[in-house]
């Protein structure tokens, strides 16, 4: 019985800017259903409750690199790396194939099993397992563009919840309800049963479910289960050896290390308890697992663990993403031992249009455009401003079709709206000032489902991206718009554009793709200008200055570029700033930038947000050094006059609005600040467990 | 509880009476499968009658001697008895029986309308079939062609209630994912899983924090919006109501 947050756009005076703070983007996380870590690659797939995919780059400092978008009835339960490859499997009795140049599924192929709870690939990289409801266990080969159907293992009564490979490939461990089944991988003979023993007390009558199971080379396997036990058996003989009861609630997931010397288990406190396989004695005989370290990260259920070489990487009910880097195998106090949460998208899902002064808030399944309130009064810096008129919603566009919101787009004067599935791709026409909508029917045939959508800032062009990182161009007109051209990059790039950026006087076109490739355009002669040196980092955020024409890169390790088009080369200030370094503690910052504007009023300026913070970076005040306090605005408003000349650097840091999804600038100078706080994001998750504390 | 199933007597006479009872019982159950109690009745109550008054004679004296073929013939006697009692039943039975069944039918035959109508009904029904198969790759046309069939015949009445209604496409996949979902869900947040609210725990949280503040419904303004004015409310009457005495 939670009420979400009315609506509330309060401006308030600051320094010199009006602030609309906007918190009514309702905007729900989905819960982490499942997630898979490659070695190989560094790169960790997580699956979504809504179905959505996210692939981070945990070797670029955690950036969430792709994002492929949900679909209804998708139901993901499991994840799978095989090699370069994405498999996942769902209630819906599908295992689907990704394809993650394009960010759509490649194929999929149905299981005839029903649902399936579970997907597992042998060590060589040649079979998929998958468990279903109707208690088979099927083996798919891995083939080169597809998978095909092998045979089934024996029929079990009782669905399999989970099941492991042993590393010989030979064997496999399937949980179930009340037991644990063990496989000869090549008869397809279940060869032993393991008796798993049900709760105490009232959990007596439920049957235990084997919610997650791992096989390891020495013939041990590892199994967890609702009653709260993790358990660990004789998988040659079929003996119980050990059972550590960690919960009184159900233990959702396990993990084991490449070295098999370190497990993780996720239990539905929230809490994600480490063994190891260790000796008690110094020589390395009767080693034994041990239970070591209890991490309580999150509120609510963990459904998804992955544990990499030196972190663990837990998700589940409260939506947060977290790593915790395990303090034996990184160097204590340093950034690198830090724990890092990912609550929100890297990527913006407000689009603001600056001369009409409505936004646009993408879901994954409608669209909602709300026009900003009025004020006319003017305060002290801080003080709240009285509101005209209130914020109003204009229009909420629900999608067609069974294919979440891949990316939307508004265009500057508010008059066209456009948005793209994986499958489809609409344009939109507003009139009387963004109220009434009505569909363009007539697009050209080239305009296909696009990663990332652009309008030019006036308004008669949209720029849409397409495979192999190009750039289709077309001309917005009603009734019919007409195909301009396609932008292409120099041959080989495969990867999908996820930054795409127009320039004020509609000259020049800046894309970036996730191999940190970066291009720009020439719009008048639709040709690529230049290509700006690859930084190793993927790029998080860039704009292009309206009179200077510099290209601003931001990169996801947070470093700072400025690149002049016309000159083609990095300007002074940006080699100033590399050569001095930036300060360490905004080198430390945990978040991306997603926006990077400008301050129509003083061209020295750029304005970059991140969640926590915006910061307006003054090019013509001297940069801060390693000594310098970073985050000194509070202390030189209490300084007088004089003195604040002599302190004051370039970076002006704002940390009094968070969370922050958009920060923009509108053309009345007007700050557009749209905060989405976490509590009113907790406050609607679902049921956690019940604690019991003394004194309460 | 049958009739003289059951004698109970502490003297030897029972034991002697009894054994030649089961063998009687014995042989007889082999012969037929079941032993109809009543006959059971008719044999032991003879037996009784018959050693009673063997017994009666004397204690001291020795059993009579009974030849083979007597008892041979006794035995047979007494099978034959109780197979014709038993087939005798089975005949009762079967004409209660049958007597019922032409009683229901024709209650039945009261209770249908005439056959006319039957014959209507039947044809009517046969067109629904096939309607409702080649509905199963429902069009829009289709389901219209469906309702205006039965607009015509709305015009005769047919007893009983019932309503039309368009069959929903769910096919046998979506119905097994909402199967499996409900499992989760069940597992997770169903009865015995002690779960608690949002509410509950963040205001935990502010408690037991190191900033201590109230429960989270009267930290955040638009918590609980509904109680809240409940609350107001019930304040307001009760305070009507104090009013309205001292007035």
């Amino acid at each position: 019985n939670l009420n979400v947050p009315k609506a509330r756009n309060r401006k308030i005076q600051m320094g010199e800017f009006k602030v609309h703070r906007i918190r009514f983007f309702d905007y729900m996380p989905s819960a982490i259903r499942a997630m898979a870590f490659s070695t190989r690659t560094e790169r960790l797939a997580l699956a979504r409750a809504d179905g959505a995919l996210e692939i981070f780059n945990f070797s670029d400092n955690y950036f969430q690199e792709k994002v492929l978008p949900g679909h209804d009835g998708r139901a993901v339960e499991a994840l799978c790396w095989v090699g370069p490859r994405l498999f996942s499997a769902g209630l819906n009795g599908e295992i689907t194939e990704y394809d993650l140049e394009n960010l759509r599924p490649r194929y999929t192929v149905d299981a005839y099993g029903g649902p399936i709870w579970t997907i597992g690939v042998n060590s060589q990289g040649t079979l998929l397992a998958v468990g279903c409801e109707d208690g088979t266990v099927k083996m798919f080969e891995v083939l080169k563009e597809r998978i095909q159907f092998q045979r089934n293992l024996d029929r079990q009564r009782g669905r399999i919840i989970s099941l492991s490979w042993h590393p010989s490939g030979t064997l496999i461990a399937a949980g179930m309800m009340d037991m644990i089944r063990i496989f000869d991988a090549e008869t397809g003979r279940a060869t032993h049963r393991l008796v798993v023993d049900r709760g105490a007390g009232a959990s007596k009558s439920k049957e235990v479910v084997v919610w997650s199971i791992a096989f390891l080379s020495d013939y041990t396997i590892i199994s967890s289960d609702s009653a709260g036990k993790v358990q660990i058996w004789d998988g040659l003989n079929g003996t119980l050896i050990r059972t550590h009861l960690i919960t009184k609630w159900d233990v959702l997931a396990l993990s084991v290390s490449q070295d098999e010397s370190s497990l993780v288990a996720g239990t539905s406190e929230g809490t994600v308890v480490q063994f190891q396989f260790l000796s008690s004695t110094v020589d390395r005989l009767d080693k034994d697992w041990v239970r070591t370290r209890t991490f309580k990260n999150h509120s609510h259920d963990v459904r998804a663990l992955a544990h990499t070489e030196t972190a663990v990487v837990s998700g589940g009910m409260d939506t947060q993403l977290v790593v915790r880097p395990l303090l034996d195998k990184v160097e204590k106090n340093t950034r690198e031992s830090a724990i890092r949460k990912v609550s929100f998208p890297h990527r913006s899902l407000v689009c603001c249009a600056k001369k009409a002064g409505v936004l646009l808030f993408q879901f994954p399944d409608h669209l909602e455009l709300w026009r900003l309130g009025e004020s006319d009064g003017y305060g002290k810096p801080g003080g709240s401003l009285p509101v005209k008129r209130g914020p109003e919603k204009l229009i909420q566009l629900k999608r067609k079709g069974e294919d979440h919101i891949c990316c939307s787009a508004l265009s500057p004067c508010g008059g066209w709206l456009a948005y793209s599935t994986v499958t489809s791709f609409r344009l939109y026409r507003l009139l009387n000032g963004s109220i009434s909508i009505c569909k363009v029917s007539k697009l050209p045939k080239d305009l296909r489902p696009a990663h990332q959508l652009c309008f030019s800032t006036d308004s008669s062009k949209l720029f849409a991206s397409s495979s192999n990182s190009s750039v289709v161009v077309v001309a917005l007109n009603e009734p019919e718009c007409k195909y301009l051209g396609t932008l292409k990059a120099k041959y080989g790039c495969r990867q999908p554009v996820h930054l795409l950026s127009a320039s004020e006087n509609g000259k020049w076109l800046a894309t970036a793709n996730t191999d940190c490739e970066v291009h720009v355009y020439n719009l008048d002669k639709l040709k690529l200008h230049c290509t700006v040196p690859v930084y190793g980092s993927c790029p998080t955020a860039m704009a292009i200055h309206p009179t200077t024409s510099n290209l601003v890169v931001v990169h996801a390790d947070q470093q700072i570029f400025e690149y002049s088009l016309v000159k083609k080369e990095y300007t002074e200030w940006s080699r100033r700033l590399q050569k001095q370094g930036l300060h360490s503690l905004w080198l430390e910052r945990d978040t991306p930038i997603t926006h990077v504007t400008f301050n129509p009023k003083n061209p020295a300026h750029i304005i970059v947000q991140d969640l926590f913070m915006f910061c307006i970076i003054d090019k013509s005040l001297p940069l801060p050094e390693a000594k310098n306090v970073l985050y000194n605005q509070m202390t030189l408003r209490s300084l007088p006059e004089p003195d604040r000349v002599l302190h004051s650097h370039g970076f002006k840091i704002c940390k009094d609005f968070q969370h922050l999804l958009c920060v923009s600038l509108l053309e009345d100078h007007s700050l557009v600040v749209v905060e989405r706080p976490l509590l009113d994001i907790v406050s609607q998750l679902p049921a956690p467990v019940r604690q019991k504390k003394f004194a309460t | 509880m049958q009739g003289g199933g059951r004698v109970r007597s502490r003297s030897l006479s029972v034991t002697m009476r009894r054994s030649a009872m089961t063998l009687q019982n014995n042989m007889a159950k082999n012969q037929r499968g079941e032993a109809a109690p009543s006959s059971r009745m008719t044999g032991r109550e003879r037996q009784m009658g018959g050693f009673s008054l063997l017994l009666e004679s004397s204690d001291d004296e020795g059993p009579e001697e009974v030849t083979f073929e007597d008892s041979k013939a006794d035995a047979r006697r007494s099978m034959k008895r109780a197979l014709d009692t038993a087939r005798r039943e089975k005949e009762l039975l079967k004409e209660k029986r049958r007597k019922r069944q032409e009683l229901f039918q024709e209650q039945k035959k009261r209770k249908l309308l005439s056959a006319e109508v039957l014959e209507e009904i039947d044809s009517t029904k046969q067109e629904q079939s096939h309607v409702k198969a080649a509905e199963e790759e429902a069009e829009p046309e289709e389901v219209e062609g469906r309702k205006r069939n039965w607009k015509q015949n709305a015009a005769r009445n047919l007893k009983g209630n019932y309503t039309v209604t368009t069959v929903k496409q769910s096919t046998l996949a979506s119905s097994q994912l909402k199967a499996a979902e409900d499992f989760l869900h069940s597992r997770m947040y169903g009865p015995g899983s002690r779960r608690t609210t949002s509410n509950e725990m963040l205001s935990l949280e502010n408690k037991m924090g190191k900033n201590k503040s109230a429960a989270v419904q009267f930290v955040k303004k638009n918590w609980a919006c509904q109680k809240k004015a409940k609350a107001e409310k019930l304040k307001k009457t009760w305070i009507h109501m104090q009013q309205i005495p001292s007035s």
